[in-house]
């Protein structure tokens, strides 16, 4: 299917091969490197150098950090068991809005002011249910337990009644709208259209520190190596295997004895559960969350970093969700207009004529070249 | 049996004329203007004479009436001391014969109206245009009569009511007729007054019978009280069965275009397994077509602006397909065995499309002028107001899917694209040229969406975003139909666009998605292939 690349194929392209065999382990020691690396570049590194990075790159790299983890999440459902989730958005999402919460808590906690839209709401005081995430450590526990709830019952209702590919990725999308619809309410009382801000401290840090952003922005990047040496245990574990079986024909696996849903159950609650942590880690990181976290728009474009980096392979889709994203930060402040056109070039391009994705393509010129 | 009832109200009317006539027949213009040019006069009841003989069946006695209440109404009425009376003006003329004399002396002034007697005018005025021809004039006349409804002749307005064809201005004059009556201190007559209120039920009925009953006077009399709240309930039945029958005809409208969207994707989805995220771009793309045709029209052809909308049709249609042949061709046909894929493919196709649109007509939402014929609507019963515009959508959408059963079931393509829905393989080993069908139908799917884009120019607004909101709604009715299923595609979008509708104004358009999301996942726990799944041998 990859006409383009027959010709690159036949020639012995020794920068793939290398890349191919040693960037799956090599990308650990890079990411690990570049973590080192920001506060070292803001501290130590004179502004007047090329390597010194302002503290608006350090937070860039933070979020992008935070996609990258994302795209990791969803390659795990769809690269690996052949899910098309347009809904991560959601998990995101419930991770970005609980860390609010929690952000708010501190805030009100300080400064005894409550959030705007609260006062506007007309409700009384500081929600009573919200005083559970006053602390950080039972927050990010929280978390973990209610998307990995919320995906579970998504899961089990599509899963067993075998709901799968086109029909999958549908439902997903409509309850994305769905619920960024029901974020824009303000009666919900999560702010509405404006979301949530007024950020103070994060666990005893003062949010607006410089020290805080790039400690963020460092844990961004450890919590990405965690997240991709873990996944890629998993993928490269007898569960791993099983759901790549599931993924290229369920029928048979069922027919073997396998409890297919099972193990898509399995994978997909694990994925939501890293989607919600890369949202846990975003917010405090952008200051503000709203519902556009949750637009469909968001949700489809995780699928397109994947799809460009090349689904099914982890590191592709880390590099997609780097690439499109610093292209994208790049772009939209040089020539806003062009992005979008950029944007459904790049994709068109890759979907069509490079299907594994930039490095799933690289990946088999590698092997070709190996052989 | 028509011709019996014609007959009848024929007689009738001559009863009444005849009656009223009677009465005041021997009164010639003379006496009339005697009477209310004498000194001691009544100047009201006079007044209510000259208008009784105004509504009297001959020409001649309309026109001077007419021409009397007008000249009272502008202070040129001249009464001189011998009992005649002259009109002022250019040409004074004779009161009594409308012909030609001299000015008037100088010593006698004309009769300055005060402000009640202006009221009373504007009434009297009013009470003889309600036999007007024109229905606009009656409508404001009824108008006028329901704002001073204390000042009307109840004599004149009851024969008006029955000489009425038009159920709006009968009811509004009703409405006023109760209105005075209610405001009587006889009981029978505010009995009656109440009966009458709750025969021509509407909002501002309701309101009347709601402010009356609040009223002391009504609450001392028992009687009339239990009369009132029994018509307060005998109209909210009425006016809930309207809400419900117009919340039912908005459903339609609103299904009516989720169908022509719905099915351009269903007949996509199952004869190539590829689900179209610019789905709903090509409705975008059929309502900027009728955009560029309406101002085409405008520049050019002016004289035939009205009929713009049926010429957007098929240039909408054209231009839409075409442009999903040319996605068919550069994008989905390499994509055939990777149906996820194809969604990332034509969503990038989406935002390039949006954007596209953006850059070139701006993303404000663009001005549309509704052809004259679909302006308005009318009433059809109490509280049920039937649009002109939505008439349209839905009787457009059923001509639109009958022409396309026909295609599917009649013609030798629709014949081709089942047999490749049903098993491509086998289809091809029998020489179906697959790829072509794929085409041609994909044309033929975003052309439908073209023409939603067309119906939904006169119901919403058009702006480049329009067709993402939409397009989730035709996924839904497209999973839940059973992809390919043309039936099952009518039933969903009339089940979806029906829940929504009745949904919504309850709880609100989010609930009603959620609702409708949360409803669709149980049904395909059961069916997961869709209500009317097709019987397919892939």
């Amino acid at each position: 299917m990859t006409t383009l690349f027959d010709t690159a194929r036949r020639r012995n392209w020794a920068l793939s091969a290398f890349l191919s065999k040693w960037m799956e382990i090599g990308i650990v020691p890079v990411l690990i490197l570049i973590a080192l690396y920001l506060p070292f570049a803001y501290f130590a590194i004179p502004e007047a150098s090329v390597l010194h990075m302002s503290l608006f790159g350090i937070n860039l790299i933070g979020q992008i950090m935070c996609f990258a983890l994302l795209a990791l999440a969803l390659d795990l459902v769809w690269g690996y068991a052949g899910m098309l989730s347009l809904g991560h958005g959601i998990f995101f999402g419930i991770g970005g809005y609980l860390m609010a919460i929690y952000l708010l808590n501190g805030a009100y906690a300080e400064t005894r002011v409550l959030p705007d839209f609260i006062q506007y709401m007309g409700t009384g005081g500081f929600p009573a249910v919200w005083k559970i995430f006053s602390r950080l450590d039972v927050t990010v526990a929280i978390t973990i337990v209610f998307t990995a709830l919320v995906a579970g019952a998504f899961g089990f209702v599509t899963f067993r009644s075998r709901i799968n590919g086109v029909y999958l990725s549908i439902i997903t999308q409509a309850l994305t709208y769905a619920l960024m619809l029901l974020l824009f309410i303000n009666d919900v009382g999560l702010g509405g259209n404006n979301g949530m801000t007024g950020f103070t401290s994060i666990a005893g840090h003062r949010i607006a520190d410089v020290s805080t952003q790039i400690g963020l922005a460092v844990g961004s990047c450890l919590l990405l190596v965690i997240a991709y040496v873990g996944a890629r245990y998993l993928v490269r574990s007898s569960l791993g295997r099983a759901l790549v079986a599931v993924r290229d024909d369920e029928a048979r696996m069922r027919f073997l004895g396998y409890r297919t849903y099972t193990l898509k159950l399995i994978a997909w609650c694990l994925s939501a559960v890293i989607a919600a942590l890369a949202g846990m880690l975003y917010v405090p990181q952008v200051g503000i969350v709203n519902p556009t976290i949750v637009s469909p728009q968001l949700s489809v474009e995780i699928a397109v970093w994947v799809a460009i980096g090349g689904r099914g392979t982890l590191i592709g889709a880390i590099a997609g969700a780097i690439l499109v994203n610093g292209l994208k930060f790049w772009l939209t402040s040089q020539l806003p207009e062009v992005w979008p056109f950029v944007l459904a070039g790049v994709t068109l391009v890759i979907v069509v004529a490079f299907g594994n994705g930039v490095w799933g393509s690289l990946k088999a010129a590698g092997e070709e070249a190996n052989r | 049996m028509m011709k019996g009832r014609w007959l009848l109200q024929a007689v009738l009317c001559w009863l009444v004329a005849g009656t009223s006539a009677g009465a005041w027949a021997s009164a010639s213009h003379t006496a009339l203007l005697a009477a209310f040019c004498a000194s001691d006069s009544n100047k009201s009841v006079a007044l209510e004479r000259i208008v009784d003989a105004g509504v009297s069946d001959t020409a001649r006695d309309q026109a001077w009436a007419r021409q009397i209440v007008d000249a009272i109404r502008n202070s040129a009425l001249v009464c001189d001391t011998g009992g005649g009376a002259t009109i002022k003006g250019a040409q004074p003329l004779d009161a009594d014969t409308l012909k030609a004399v001299a000015s008037p002396a100088a010593s006698d002034s004309p009769y300055v109206p005060s402000i009640v007697m202006m009221r009373k005018l504007a009434v009297a005025s009013a009470e003889l245009d309600l036999f007007s021809a024109q229905r606009d004039t009656r409508v404001a006349a009824a108008t006028q009569i329901d704002k001073f409804f204390g000042l009307l002749d109840p004599e004149i307005v009851s024969q008006a009511i029955k000489h009425e064809r038009d159920p709006d201005v009968a009811s509004l004059l009703t409405l006023a007729m109760a209105k005075r009556g209610l405001g009587s201190s006889d009981r029978v007559e505010r009995l009656a007054a109440i009966k009458a209120v709750a025969e021509v039920p509407s909002e501002t009925a309701r309101t009347t019978l709601a402010n009356f009953v609040a009223q002391d006077s009504a609450r001392s009399d028992p009687q009339v009280l239990a009369a009132a709240q029994g018509a307060i309930k005998h109209i909210d039945t009425a006016l809930s069965f309207g809400h419900a029958f117009s919340i039912l005809f908005s459903g339609l409208s609103y299904a009516g275009v989720l169908l022509l969207t719905a099915l351009g994707l269903s007949i996509v989805f199952g004869l190539m397994g590829v689900i179209n995220l610019a789905h709903g771009e090509f409705i975008m793309i059929g309502a900027y077509s009728t955009y560029l045709v309406e101002r085409f029209v405008q520049a050019h052809m002016p004289a035939y602006f009205d009929a713009y909308i049926f010429v957007a049709i098929p240039v909408a249609f054209l231009i839409s397909a075409v442009c999903g042949m040319l996605l068919e061709f550069f994008v989905i046909r390499f994509l055939y065995r990777r149906p996820l894929e194809t969604l990332l493919a034509t969503w990038a196709v989406s935002i390039a499309l949006i954007k596209l649109v953006q850059v070139l007509f701006g993303s404000q939402n663009v001005e549309f002028v509704t052809p004259g014929f679909l302006n308005g609507g009318m009433q059809v019963s109490p509280g049920f107001f039937v649009t002109y515009n939505r008439v349209f959508a839905i009787v457009l959408a059923l001509l639109i899917f009958l022409a396309t059963f026909a295609v599917v079931r009649l013609t030798k393509l629709g014949l081709l694209m089942r047999a490749t829905t049903q098993l491509r393989d086998m289809a091809r080993c029998l020489g179906v040229a697959a790829e072509r069908v794929d085409r041609l139908a994909f044309g033929l799917g975003a052309g439908l969406a073209g023409l939603a884009g067309v119906v939904l120019t006169q119901i919403a607004s058009v702006n480049p975003s329009m067709g993402t909101g939409f397009v989730v709604d035709s996924f839904m009715v497209v999973v839940l139909g059973g992809a390919g299923s043309l039936l099952g595609t009518v039933v969903s979008s009339l089940a979806l666009g029906e829940i929504n509708q009745f949904i919504e104004p309850f709880y609100g358009a989010v609930a009603a998605k959620v609702a409708v999301l949360l409803l669709i996942v149980l049904i395909i726990q059961k069916r997961p292939q869709g209500l009317f799944a097709l019987k397919t041998r892939v």
